[in-house]
């Protein structure tokens, strides 16, 4: 009981470990372009974030008096018939969207967000996603070849979320596009020159999938 | 574990000895103290919100380099640990000046390791998906705990001979679970790079 250099060094943990913390709480969504340096589109201009941004863990769905953008943030889910899944990517406003059963059915669906929460959002084809953001979740529907699918997606937290791949290989275009669900569970669809077939897994956090021999990266897709 | 029959007449340092008896005392104390580091990082990775991303340094391409780094040389500095350990102990000859060099070694590799903790929990949390990620979670927060208690055992003059040795050796193992499952994960899917 009498050495004190031990609990020095433990208080010296202690307090590096509290004012990387608050470095990082008061930097808020700020740096978030620069760990992410290869994806510009991650650059979000810093207007809406900094108001929303600093640690509020309870993001309450109340109206607060000041208009309130819609936050920057992923989300994923499956249909409710559970036989697709759909994950969106909400960004200043915009939304990206992802649908796809795993086999043969996808569709890319973009547009805007309204500050209510609600969004329709449009893809190739005619497919129509409407939606509404409440709380931690988005729930809508999408319409998509002649089909009505009814979905829940929930707040999806790195590595879950929507990834995409792009590429060339062996003279044939390769556009992959995955959703990873909170629970682990990859659906992807694969398209060789515009034929679809089921995708490889990708390893989540890294983005890496081999194709055809070939390795590649899918990055997170934002709007 | 006797009471010292000197203790009346030794001059303490301001903390006075803890009451009911230093021996439960100098095993529950580190014991509980571990638990609950190790549970309050555990706690706070999985409560807290996951921010997928915190603040860089410059001249690294990404936070995974930069942690990487930083763990890889925690990791070098535990080694001179186990090394310097054994000099103390007398089982490897050794300068005399083998007991400072583990106890800066330690430090060193100490604070190291806690901003790569904090990225870790801040940014991802406690995650369970696959077996890497589930060992790395746990081993993390079981690391801490383990060397809170190696710290206030350190406190303590006269301890079992083996008690030292086992708790450093359980917090050295531990990290190098916790550095293969990270840094060398990163470098072996990313490459070496900074």
């Amino acid at each position: 009981m009498k050495r004190t250099g031990p609990l020095f060094t433990l208080l010296a943990g202690l307090l590096l470990a509290l004012f990387m913390l608050s470095l990082n709480a008061t930097t808020g969504t700020e740096p978030a372009s620069t760990s992410q340096a290869d994806t510009p589109a991650d650059k979000v201009s810093p207007s809406p974030a900094p108001t929303k941004a600093p640690a509020t863990p309870t993001p309450s769905p109340s109206p607060s008096p000041t208009k309130v953008p819609v936050p920057n943030a992923d989300y994923a889910g499956r249909t409710d018939d559970d036989s697709a899944a759909v994950s969106v990517s909400l960004r200043n406003g915009r939304a990206i969207a992802y649908f796809c059963d795993g086999r043969d059915k996808e569709s890319w669906l973009k547009g805007d967000v309204e500050d209510d929460g609600s969004m329709k959002l449009t893809g190739k084809g005619g497919s129509v996603l409407n939606g509404t953001l409440k709380g931690k979740g988005i729930r809508g529907t999408v319409d998509i070849e002649g089909g009505h699918y009814a979905f829940t997606a929930d707040k999806a937290v790195k590595p879950s979320g929507l990834y995409r791949a792009t590429a060339t290989v062996r003279n044939a275009e390769i556009d992959g596009g995955w959703i990873v669900l909170s629970t682990g569970d990859q659906v992807g669809i694969l398209n060789r020159n515009g034929k679809p077939s089921p995708a490889p897994r990708i390893d989540p956090e890294t983005g890496a999938v081999t194709i055809d021999g070939e390795l590649l990266t899918a990055r997170p897709v934002t709007p | 574990m006797t009471v010292d029959p000197n203790a009346a007449t030794q001059s303490f340092p301001p903390r006075p000895p803890a009451p009911g008896g230093p021996s439960a005392a100098r095993y529950l104390v580190p014991a509980l103290v571990a638990a609950a580091v190790a549970l309050a990082l555990g706690v706070y990775g999985k409560v807290h919100d996951p921010e997928g991303t915190a603040f860089n340094l410059a001249g690294f391409s990404s936070t995974g380099a930069v942690k990487s780094w930083l763990a890889t040389a925690a990791f070098g500095f535990a080694l001179v640990q186990v090394v310097s350990a054994a000099m103390v102990y007398g089982k490897l000859p050794g300068p005399s000046w083998s007991g400072t060099l583990h106890r800066w070694s330690g430090r060193i590799a100490f604070l190291t390791a806690v901003p790569v903790a904090v990225h870790c929990l801040y940014a991802f949390g406690y995650q369970t998906y696959d077996s890497r990620v589930m060992w790395h979670s746990l081993l993390g927060c079981f690391f801490f705990g383990a060397f809170s208690a190696k710290m206030l055992l350190l406190r303590w003059e006269r301890l079992p001979g083996w008690l030292l040795p086992v708790v450093g050796g359980l917090v050295f193992s531990v990290l190098t679970i916790v550095w293969l499952t990270s840094a060398l994960w990163f470098f072996r899917t990313f490459g070496v790079t900074t």
